[in-house]
């Protein structure tokens, strides 16, 4: 964590207990998504108090991942290769921003949506993005997901605002 | 609220190099973007036997993608004129589909002689734009006295499926923006790439990112909010950091891609946005000629921006058939305009609801 930057929330699946992450409709195939939206829901329901709309309104997604959505990727590519067509549903998640408009749209989050490949730690990347975007003014807060498929599922969130900002 | 950028920390593009199925060089995307002369024809690079369209805009001989890359960083860099220990202090950020976007950016910094790769941004549609409002804003915050943004993207046979499959491609070979009777986008080459430097560091100036506005539309995984609500947001964004009006934007580089939704969206943010400056300014997509370059488009069109308000000559509309109602704005459709103005915005909109504006001033 950068000295800017203050921790509102954090989540990471799985977490104890934690199985498959629910379906998002629409998004099929692949837990990429999934994970994303899971923890991301997780994050920011753990917001103490719950944002009001106009903070929200001011919020980004930064979603940080070296092999995106690995699983649909992989199945388009032996697909194609074959010369057959993909399934349509394949179109609408062949980018990560999909799922981030999911989690936007259900939250309520208007702030800017970036989506990284790390060139370092991922968490830092991350959280530099959320550091630049903050003090940019294109946000007072930033949600930060971490997800990769590789070796195995796994996804982190934290959000987080500048330091000694009030909620 | 957003402050305005000082004089000193303006961002200027100082270097910039471009190719795509219009051509290799400035002068290829400028001819033909006047002209309105589209790079659309079948498909040979792959075989889309399969597919339900078979056309998109694609350079007959365009290498690799890392090596076209690395060309067009040294290019721009040799543009902006960077001597080695200009570019030893110099970091890159990339725009590209997805991996392997680290090590290609590693490699592209270390064969141009950069101190290495900053950011890779993987944010579709609005990843190179994106990219330059960071870039932009590194410099405004006294983080870098200089950044280089490349992008790239080559019409491949994955990606071009998947646009087939999703009905997102035009079935009679041609894009026609905010047209009636538009039938969707066509995939196209872009490789790109600009050195954008604070004004107080810089030699050269092709002209100044003057504003920027990033945002998210918070309403679908896929499609745009019906009234642009996003991309209203980025424009005023970039308008309040550009401290100007809108009725000092003189061209507005659309997004636009031919879509009958998302097209109808834009013209909506602009109009909600503008107000009744977005009946007046003139508006044109290249994507009509050159094609929708996915992550690239923004780097693409954002140069092709800058290059056209430096001639003082505005880009053709292509394929335009006629008006569409849910598109009330002044289309550049039969030959090009004279510049107006020096100011120009260049738009982009992403899957879900990613919005960019970038606010150009030619110098």
């Amino acid at each position: 964590m950068t000295a800017r930057l203050r921790v509102l929330a954090e989540a990471a699946w799985p977490e104890p207990g934690d199985g498959s992450p629910p379906p998002v409709p629409g998004l099929v195939y692949s837990s990429f998504s999934p994970l994303v939206a899971a923890v991301a829901d997780r994050c920011l329901g753990r917001r103490e108090p719950a944002a009001a709309p106009e903070r929200a309104a001011r919020t980004a997604v930064v979603v940080v991942s070296a092999s995106g959505d690995a699983d649909s990727a992989e199945h388009v590519a032996a697909t194609v290769a074959a010369g057959g067509r993909p399934g349509p549903l394949f179109f609408f998640q062949s980018v990560p921003n999909s799922v981030a408009g999911h989690v936007t749209g259900r939250w309520g989050l208007r702030g800017p949506v970036v989506c990284v490949s790390p060139v370092g730690e991922p968490m830092a990347d991350g959280l530099a993005e959320a550091e630049l975007l903050i003090d940019d003014d294109a946000c007072d807060e930033a949600l930060v997901v971490l997800v990769e498929q590789r070796p195995q599922d796994c996804a982190a969130a934290v959000l987080v605002t500048r330091t000694g900002e009030t909620r | 609220m957003a402050e305005q950028v000082s004089a000193e920390r303006a961002a200027v593009v100082t270097g910039l190099a471009v190719t795509s199925a219009l051509g290799r060089g400035p002068e290829a995307q400028l001819a033909a973007a006047l002209a309105g002369t589209a790079a659309f024809a079948p498909v040979h690079r792959f075989d889309v036997a399969g597919r339900r369209v078979r056309d998109a805009a694609t350079l007959p001989d365009a290498g690799p993608l890392a090596a076209e890359l690395a060309d067009a960083v040294d290019a721009a860099c040799a543009d902006a004129g960077l001597d080695a220990a200009a570019r030893a202090d110099t970091t890159l950020m990339l725009a590209v589909h997805s991996d392997p976007g680290a090590r290609l950016a590693a490699a592209l910094a270390t064969g141009a002689g950069l101190a290495g790769a900053r950011r890779v941004y993987t944010t579709a549609c609005v990843s190179a734009s994106t990219a330059v409002a960071d870039a932009a804003t590194l410099i405004r915050l006294g983080r870098a006295d200089r950044v280089v943004v490349a992008a790239g993207y080559l019409v491949e046979p994955d990606q071009y499926a998947l646009f087939d499959s999703g009905k997102a491609l035009a079935t009679d070979g041609a894009v026609r923006p905010f047209s009636h009777g538009r039938t969707g986008l066509l995939l196209g080459d872009a490789v790109a790439a600009v050195v954008v430097e604070a004004k107080q560091v810089a030699q050269g100036n092709h002209a100044e990112i003057a504003g920027w506005g990033r945002t998210g539309d918070a309403y679908h995984p896929v499609q745009p909010h019906p009234e642009g609500r996003g991309l209203a947001a980025a424009i005023a964004a970039a308008l309040r950091r550009g401290g100007i009006g809108p009725d000092e934007i003189g061209y507005v580089n659309a997004n636009a891609t031919g879509t009958d939704y998302s097209d109808g969206s834009e013209a909506a943010a602009l109009r909600a946005a503008l107000g009744t400056a977005a009946a007046t300014v003139p508006v044109s997509s290249t994507k009509s000629v050159h094609g929708h370059a996915l992550e690239a488009s923004g780097l693409l069109e954002l140069v092709v921006t800058v290059l056209a308000l430096r001639h003082g000559k505005l880009p053709v509309n292509a394929g335009f058939t006629g008006p569409d109602e849910h598109c009330p704005l002044d289309v550049i459709t039969a030959a090009p305009r004279p510049a107006g103005s020096s100011y120009a915005l260049s738009l982009n909109a992403a899957f879900g609801g990613a919005c960019t504006a970038l606010l150009v001033r030619a110098s």
